[in-house]
């Protein structure tokens, strides 16, 4: 006959779920919230920030590079936006230039990871990871930098993956909420539906983490009004990507205890007509300029509390294929922007694009390991000085990107 | 009750017409909506997660018949899944005609009117037919196949022109060989105009190679990303697939070798010295790749992950890829060995978006298009071909947790009957067990639901508490419905 279960609680909870504990080992007060804008897919950094002082640049690229800032036969949108006289903006990234000219962003060109796979799947994993092979914890970089950091904010969001799921890089042993849309987190109903639905929900989840966690946003969320919120900024792409910014940008100025905001901007997997003034990756250019000068701009009484970074998974290789694409390459690139980064500069050694400097297939070297830039951000805006559990096995170069 | 009065009629009308009625009796007692006596049949808790794990949802007649004919046995009817009549679900996708037609039809019906209707035509007829099929069909076994493939030759279908050439693939490549041959089914697809397409291989042309393909083929499709290959075999493969493309004009969407646009000379692919023979140089890589101890691996562990947990025992791993090898890629050979064995080591899983909706659908006999179940599904993250990047909809529980809000808003929309088109029948699905009180309400709705009842202490504070929440009796179990669904519990496969 039928067997009875001891508790509905006891239904498999979080004993199944892969989290791992830690204590928090230091207290700190919080630091900056921290944004952190992951571009899927490989993004053709080459093209993003073109290093217009190098023939072989164009010589790699005959078809997808972009004019050198003097080019007298081309259009001044068709050229590069100089930046330091070798390195330039795409021109669907100028929006990013006021940022820039501020001192607010610094870019880190030739930056990455070690894996050579050249798989989306398996570089995407270790770094948000911040592993270097499948050893090593299962939890994501920003979870562990939660759970190793006591900063006695116990907000339910604490930590907020942008979307339908939350990133690899927060699971951890802190929770973490999806946060698709604000406007859409309710239950719907009348008044007094919602009072029975909340008691019932409640009930079934007292001992899940996740679903009281998730309770918690629901009624912080509830009294933000979000229907209303007007943002005084009122250029955000219209897209998911603007959305979610928008939504990182409400959540700190509510004050609801938001420490990090993970936001995902896919589509940079460009092997066939990715487009090299038009097309796909311009237009995921302009939606990543546009989106970051915008939440700059709304954010510009917060940016001394505020560090957001860009980061890639690997870059595209230096020339372009037959199909007016570019393959899987190596070397990519990190942007920080922030009220303390030591902006208006690239950063990092520039490796060259000569036939002997490529490496493998003819790719980017890697200069400056991506940890080296996240561990900097953690030690010197975060305060968390216990670089070696948040990316363990890995000792960071600090590179005085930020001050 | 699943159809319409109208294709009840025209059931009604063929059944009249066919001599062998006998043969479509299960398709009639479901018209009756006749359940059986027992309205869910006792399981013990193996055979109620296994059946979850073998459907989309223990749904009340799945109880029945795997407690008439114990799992084994169950398993066996469902792998001979052509033996299962499924009558009834072909009357009701009858009407969608894009499911049968050829590429270059469905691109007329996109670009008769230039107008959105016809170019999301077969878009909207593929989604809404997987989903009936998944909901409705007897064939759970095959359609939970047919899902897992569709994941692991995952296809973008918003990009073009794969919103008129995926349906080719999902009849010709996934539900063709989706109980077949590995080595079948991983050809078709190479040979596919919307995976060519989906991962720029149409683009593939001599000279400077596009990788896209070849990559995946590798490292999704086939070997794993440990497989063992390297980025030179990347690239020699790249050039060995230079010239698969698609037909651009008469016979728009077809597959097509160019062969003025592939590479000339001798390649070297895993140690393969390929010579060259155009079209045949890629296909002898695809030969070699289909059946590779790597590929065994990987195939048996996905299939593994699938069924039995997220960190699937290695013994069956072995054992599975074994089988792989000695049938030379027979999945259902294959799938023997994982559900026969490897059942008995099962591990909670998270439901995936899909896999909850339609637990909740089918569990508790909801009548329904489909169509409203696109807004869910698409804020829970899971629309049918949807996923852009080749690797499909993740398949492991940690990937899945953290966004409940959109599990709890449908629960309550479907127990409030608020979801177009879509009905549920509480009270008729517990009067077959009523005592009348709500209690055992409770109960039944826990066992059908969880497989088993809740212990009296928490099913009595769960009625207490919504009671003192201000539910009146009818609205409590209505309230409770809802929670179970949206219980943790119920997140669990």
């Amino acid at each position: 006959m039928l067997e009875t279960l001891p508790m509905l609680q006891q239904i498999p909870t979080k004993t199944w779920m892969p989290r791992l504990s830690f204590a928090p080992k230091n207290t700190a007060p919080r630091g900056d919230t921290l944004v952190v804008v992951f571009l899927r897919g490989a993004a053709d950094v080459l093209n993003m920030v073109v290093p217009h002082g190098e023939d072989a640049y164009y010589a790699l690229r005959p078809t997808l590079g972009i004019a050198r800032p003097d080019n007298g036969r081309k259009m001044k949108d068709e050229r590069v936006v100089n930046l330091d006289g070798f390195f330039g903006f795409h021109p669907n990234m100028s929006s990013l230039l006021e940022a820039w000219q501020s001192g607010q962003l610094a870019i880190i060109h030739a930056c990455g990871a070690p894996d050579e796979s050249r798989s989306h799947f398996k570089a995407m994993e270790l770094m948000e990871r911040g592993v270097d092979d499948e050893r090593g914890p299962a939890s994501g970089w920003i979870g562990r930098h939660l759970a190793t950091l006591n900063t006695g904010n116990s907000s339910p969001l604490r930590a907020v993956g942008m979307g339908t799921r939350p990133q690899r890089s927060l699971s951890g042993s802190v929770p973490v909420s999806a946060l698709r849309s604000i406007a859409d987190f309710h239950l719907g109903g009348d008044v007094r539906a919602l009072q029975q639905m909340r008691a019932a929900l409640s009930y079934v989840y007292q001992n899940d983490e996740l679903g009281q966690d998730t309770l918690s946003i629901m009624d912080t969320l509830q009294k933000l009004d979000p229907l209303n919120y007007q943002s005084p900024i009122t250029n955000y792409p219209d897209t998911e990507f603007g959305l979610a910014l928008k939504q990182t940008a409400m959540l700190i100025k509510a004050e609801v205890g938001l420490e990090v905001s993970a936001i995902d901007l896919g589509g940079w997997d460009t092997h066939f007509t990715q487009g090299s003034l038009n097309g796909i990756m311009p237009n995921l250019m302009k939606d990543l300029g546009e989106g970051l000068a915008a939440f700059h701009a709304d954010m510009a009484d917060h940016m001394s509390k505020l560090t957001t970074v860009t980061m890639s998974e690997f870059g595209r290789r230096a020339y372009e294929n037959g199909s007016l694409g570019t393959d899987h390459g190596h070397g990519s690139m990190m942007m920080v922007l922030g009220g303390n980064v030591d902006g208006g500069k690239v950063h990092g050694q520039w490796p060259g694009l000569e036939d002997g400097q490529l490496i493998g297939p003819g790719d980017l070297a890697v200069t400056t390991d991506y940890r080296d830039v996240l561990s900097e951000v953690l030690v010197k805006r975060l305060n968390n000085q216990a670089t070696s559990d948040v990316f363990p096995e890995y000792r960071p170069v600090i590179r005085n990107i930020m001050k | 009750m699943t159809l319409s009065r109208r294709d009840f009629l025209k059931l009604a009308t063929l059944l009249s017409a066919s001599a062998a009625l006998n043969a479509c009796a299960p398709a009639l007692r479901r018209l009756t909506d006749d359940l059986p006596a027992v309205p869910w049949s006792p399981l013990s808790m193996a055979d109620f997660t296994a059946l979850n794990r073998i459907t989309f949802g223990a749904r009340v007649e799945e109880r029945a018949r795997l407690a008439e004919i114990g799992l084994a046995n169950y398993i066996e009817e469902q792998l001979d899944y052509e033996a299962i009549n499924d009558l009834t679900l072909d009357l009701q996708l009858s009407t969608f005609n894009t499911l049968t037609m050829s590429a270059n039809e469905i691109e007329a019906v996109t670009n008769q009117l230039f107008d959105g209707y016809d170019r999301e035509r077969p878009i909207n007829e593929l989604r809404q037919a997987t989903f009936l099929r998944q909901l409705y069909s007897k064939r759970q076994l095959y359609e939970v196949m047919v899902d897992f493939w569709s994941d692991h030759f995952n296809i973008f279908i918003e990009k073009e022109p794969c919103f008129y050439l995926k349906t080719v693939d999902d009849r010709d490549v996934i539900r063709k060989h989706a109980l077949g041959n590995f080595r079948d089914l991983v050809w078709a697809s190479a040979h596919s105009p919307a995976m060519l397409t989906y991962l720029d291989n149409q683009a593939n042309v001599k000279g400077t190679p596009n990788e896209n393909y070849a990559r995946e083929l590798m490292e999704l499709h086939t070997l794993g990303v440990e497989g063992g290959y390297s980025q030179n075999d990347v690239m020699q493969l790249a050039r060995c697939l230079t010239g698969w493309s698609v037909k651009e004009h008469f016979w728009l969407g077809d597959f097509v070798f160019k062969q003025d646009q592939h590479e000339p000379g001798e390649k070297n692919v895993l140690g393969l010295a390929i010579q060259e023979a155009g079209q045949s140089e890629a296909e002898q890589v695809i030969e070699h790749l289909a059946l590779h101890p790597s590929t065994a691996k990987f195939i048996s562990t996905k299939l593994a992950r699938r069924f039995i947990a997220d960190e699937p025992p290695q013994e069956i791993i072995e054992k599975a890829a074994q089988t792989f090898l000695a049938t030379k890629g027979d999945i259902k050979s294959v799938l023997r060995v994982i559900l026969l064995e490897g059942l008995a080591f099962v591990q909670p899983k998270y439901k995936r978006p899909l896999n909850f909706v339609l637990s909740a659908l089918r569990m508790l006999n909801v009548e329904t298009d489909g169509v409203a179940m696109h807004d869910p599904l698409m804020q829970m993250g899971q629309m049918y071909f949807n996923w852009t990047t080749p690797d499909g909809y993740p398949d492991t529980s940690d990937a899945w947790q953290g966004n409940l809000m959109p599990r709890w808003q449908f629960a309550f929309e479907l127990i409030r009957n608020e979801l177009p088109k879509t009905k549920h029948n509480l009270n008729a699905l517990l009067d077959v067990a009523s005592t009348g009180s709500l209690h055992t309400d409770v109960d039944s709705l826990t066992s059908l639901l969880l497989g088993t009842p809740l212990d009296r202490l928490t099913r009595d504070g769960m009625i207490d508490t919504v009671h003192s929440a201000g539910a009146t009796e009818e609205e409590t179990l209505q309230i409770i419905a809802a929670s179970l669904i949206a219980s943790p519990a119920f997140q669990w496969r």
